[in-house]
């Protein structure tokens, strides 16, 4: 059963420009699913589909059996959690604040205007921040953490939408290696436990390997590569990669380095 | 965390934080105490509407045409007040804001009486400062200029001393090491770094001086401010309108050309010197 | 093999790009000039008046402080109406700056609607404001805050707005991805990120306002502005100090108060 059904997509930018070229795929429901390919190639854009925060200029999107249109945007997205490469937090905010803002679609606006929470809600955030392991730091403000530690605060706020999908944005691009394990197993366990449905966009071949179930490559706007990591050999990973205009290419080195 | 009632905020002890409420509470407070002062009386507020209504209805009139002519000769003073006044603060201000600065000054004496003089100058509004030039050189445009001038060289000053205290002491060194005297340091070490700053401000001084100089024939220091209050106070409606719409029009024109000035000189220009 | 004959390139410098700047600086100078033609200024009574000038300023040296309770109690009505007219100009404000801001705003209309309200309010002087006010509510303080409040409301609302246009997007799409509608994307992404610049901007406008309301007495909107305008007219210089050096005072300890809550935000 699909949870996130794509069908025929395109979006091309006001300035002109075609980010998405004709995009067809179905995200099975409990799948732990990797975006890969260069930059430029539309990994964003397809993500954000996902949760509205673009709409398409031609084709569908469809969440739990719901065509996403404007009508039913806030409800989608409440069921979908992102997680963002700048973290995207607010800084002045305390870290429970921040993860309460994930409690926002599902109350009534009145309150939560005034800062106002159920202690249902309160709960929710405690378990949320419990599950990445920052209890300690909950009354801290948000820009006083380390970007692992954010970046963790940013899962919690998803979390707390008690989502069926989480979708993330190179959750680990500005992240060093040991907190990009750390965040990419935290990944893997919430899609393995929760059974929430995991994409992520990502551009490192090495994490892609090792913690996706299916791979999905992009180049141009196209979805160029569709399989198992296992599948993916020296070969596959050109058609990735390549780039026209460039014979050689140092993107392309390296990850054939990995593979 | 113990549950005190069903909603709650996200703090430790489930109320808003302290500052928020002290500083709610004080405001609160204050405008209680003062709701006599001010003759706050929401009855009066709500009667009023109809007045309101009917003034609005009064000034929707033919405009007197054959007024025109001087109420564009006034419009035009105003413009000219502002420009000038401005010109010449912005001229006087320079030097004082040198010497207002902590690491530009020659005497940290200089350097107080300077900073306190600036504070005086900018402390009253331009109309209080009309109202006393006009008593000493009598009515017309000048005393006008002088106050909007006296004003700006209050602000400006103060700008240009924080300018150049705050400017990166490794170029003045660079340009220090090389020789230069008192006075070409800081000419060429401390105040190209003060100009990026300086568009902007000077088209928020141009702004606030227009606005300002509208008013001022108020008390007989030139500008449209004395034919405004009149055509008030003598109902003339028929002028009254196409005063207001004048001011509305120059005044938004300058806006947003301040803020088109603004936004191409963010996006950057190629350096002239 | 031979190798390519390459001829090194000149070292002379490309031509300097025409530098416009005395060009602008000498019409800036003419405009000036015309300007004082035009206004009919004499640098001759100018003169005269700056020799004057000593002795007019001298004739406010003897203060007379005997009507000084009166005094005091109408710069409390001043501040009062200073106090009013920011409180009102901030709640407007509150409302129609996230409309005004560009990335926030829900629909291009409300943006337009929004930022040109707040035009308005900003073009018109505050004194015809107070005018129209005493007009149709009568002399008194009460019309002066409200004149405040709307001009006010005109640039704290612009001030506010182009703060919540330079957060970052990302800290928006955060929460808006969430699910969150329009007044919550406001509450927790933007009012929290310019919370520092908004209260600065209120505190300057209320520095401002108690400024204005000294004069706003003038066209009979009440505080001290008007007894000051009287005391000049009728050339009592000493009285006229007085209220000067009320009027001053007040305005400097506001000057600091603000300028010392300002420094303890930051």
């Amino acid at each position: 059963m699909s949870i996130i059904s794509i069908k025929s997509a395109t979006k091309r930018f006001p300035n002109g420009f075609e980010a998405i070229k004709g995009i067809s795929t179905d995200i099975a429901a409990g799948s732990f699913t990797v975006i890969l390919g260069p930059s430029g190639a539309g990994k964003s854009t397809l993500l954000r589909l996902m949760n509205g925060l673009e709409i398409p200029t031609g084709g569908s999107v469809h969440i739990t059996g719901e065509t996403l249109g404007k009508s039913n945007l806030r409800k989608t997205r409440s069921r979908v959690g992102m997680v963002f490469q700048q973290f995207n937090l607010v800084e002045r905010l305390s870290v429970v604040t921040n993860v309460l803002t994930g409690r926002l679609a599902h109350r009534s606006w009145l309150g939560s205007v005034f800062y106002l929470f159920r202690n249902e809600d309160m709960e929710i955030a405690q378990e949320a921040l419990a599950r990445v392991g920052l209890t300690d730091k909950a009354w801290s403000r948000a820009d006083k953490l380390s970007g692992g530690q954010q970046q963790r605060v940013g899962i919690a706020r998803a979390l707390a939408q008690r989502p069926k999908v989480i979708l993330a944005d190179e959750p680990v691009a500005s992240l060093d290696p040991v907190s990009s394990e750390e965040i990419m197993m935290l990944l893997r366990e919430i899609c393995d436990r929760d059974g929430i449905t995991v994409v992520v966009n990502l551009h490192q071949v090495d994490l892609a390997k090792r913690f996706a179930d299916r791979i999905i490559g992009m180049n141009s706007g196209r979805v160029v590569f569709d399989g198992t990591p296992s599948e993916l050999s020296p070969l596959t990973l050109q058609t990735i990669y390549k780039r026209d205009e460039i014979e050689n290419d140092t993107n392309l080195d390296l990850a054939l380095a990995y593979a | 965390m113990t549950p005190i009632l069903i909603w709650r905020w996200p703090t430790r002890n489930g109320l808003p934080p302290l500052p928020a409420i002290a500083s709610v509470v004080t405001v609160l407070v204050a405008m209680w105490l003062t709701a006599s002062l001010v003759e706050v009386d929401l009855a009066r507020l709500i009667g009023s509407l109809g007045k309101m209504a009917a003034f609005a209805g009064n000034m929707f009139v033919m405009p007197d045409w054959k007024y025109l002519p001087q109420l564009l000769g006034k419009m035009l003073e105003t413009i000219e007040m502002t420009f000038l006044a401005t010109a010449i603060a912005l001229l006087v201000s320079l030097p004082l804001g040198l010497l207002a600065a902590r690491n530009a000054t020659p005497h940290l004496i200089v350097y107080r009486l300077v900073r306190d003089l600036l504070s005086l100058m900018r402390a009253m509004p331009e109309l209080v400062w009309a109202l006393v030039f006009v008593s000493a050189v009598g009515l017309g445009p000048l005393p006008g200029v002088m106050a909007l001038a006296f004003v700006t060289v209050g602000f400006m000053g103060k700008f240009f001393a924080e300018t150049i205290e705050v400017v990166d002491q490794k170029q003045v060194e660079g340009v220090t090491a090389h020789g230069a005297g008192w006075f070409q340091v800081r000419m060429f070490g401390m105040l190209p770094q003060a100009l990026p700053d300086f568009v902007g401000t000077v088209m928020y001084i141009l702004d606030h001086n227009l606005r300002a100089a509208t008013v001022l024939g108020l008390v007989g220091a030139g500008g449209i401010g004395y034919d405004l209050v009149m055509s008030m106070r003598l109902f003339q409606y028929d002028r009254l309108l196409p005063i207001a719409v004048s001011i509305y029009l120059v005044v938004t024109l300058l806006d947003r050309l301040s803020d088109q000035l603004r936004s191409r000189i963010i996006h950057g220009a190629q350096a002239k010197i | 093999m031979k190798l390519k004959q390459t001829t090194p390139p000149s070292s002379a410098l490309p031509p300097k790009p025409r530098n416009l700047f005395p060009v602008w600086l000498a019409a800036l100078l003419a405009l000036l000039w015309l300007i004082v033609h035009d206004l009919e200024i004499s640098f001759e009574t100018l003169a005269y008046g700056v020799a004057d000038m000593g002795e007019y300023f001298s004739r406010y040296s003897k203060p007379d402080f005997s009507e000084l309770s009166r005094y005091l109690e109408l710069m409390k009505v001043t501040l009062a109406t200073a106090l009013w007219g920011t409180v009102f100009a901030l709640v407007v404000a509150f409302f129609l700056a996230p409309l005004a801001a560009r990335n926030l705003a829900p629909h291009p209309l409300a943006y337009r609607a929004a930022r040109e309200i707040l035009n308005f309010m900003r073009a018109m002087p505050d004194l015809l404001l107070a005018l129209i006010f005493v007009a149709a509510l009568g002399l008194g303080p009460l019309p002066g805050a409200l004149a405040l409040g709307v001009h006010t409301a005109g640039f704290l609302g612009k001030f506010f707005a182009e703060s919540l246009e330079r957060v970052d997007k990302g800290v928006y799409e955060g929460v808006t991805s969430t699910g969150a509608n329009f007044p919550q994307i406001v509450m927790y992404a933007g009012w929290p990120s310019i919370l520092r610049e908004a209260l600065g901007y209120v505190l300057y406008i209320m520095d401002r306002n108690v400024r204005m309301a000294s004069v706003l007495g003038m066209v009979g909107a009440g505080g001290i502005g008007l007894a000051l305008h009287d005391t000049l007219r009728m050339f009592n210089y000493g009285q006229s100090a007085a209220l000067i050096i009320v009027i001053l005072v007040t305005i400097l300890v506001i000057d600091y108060a603000s300028a010392w809550l300002r420094r303890r935000l930051s």
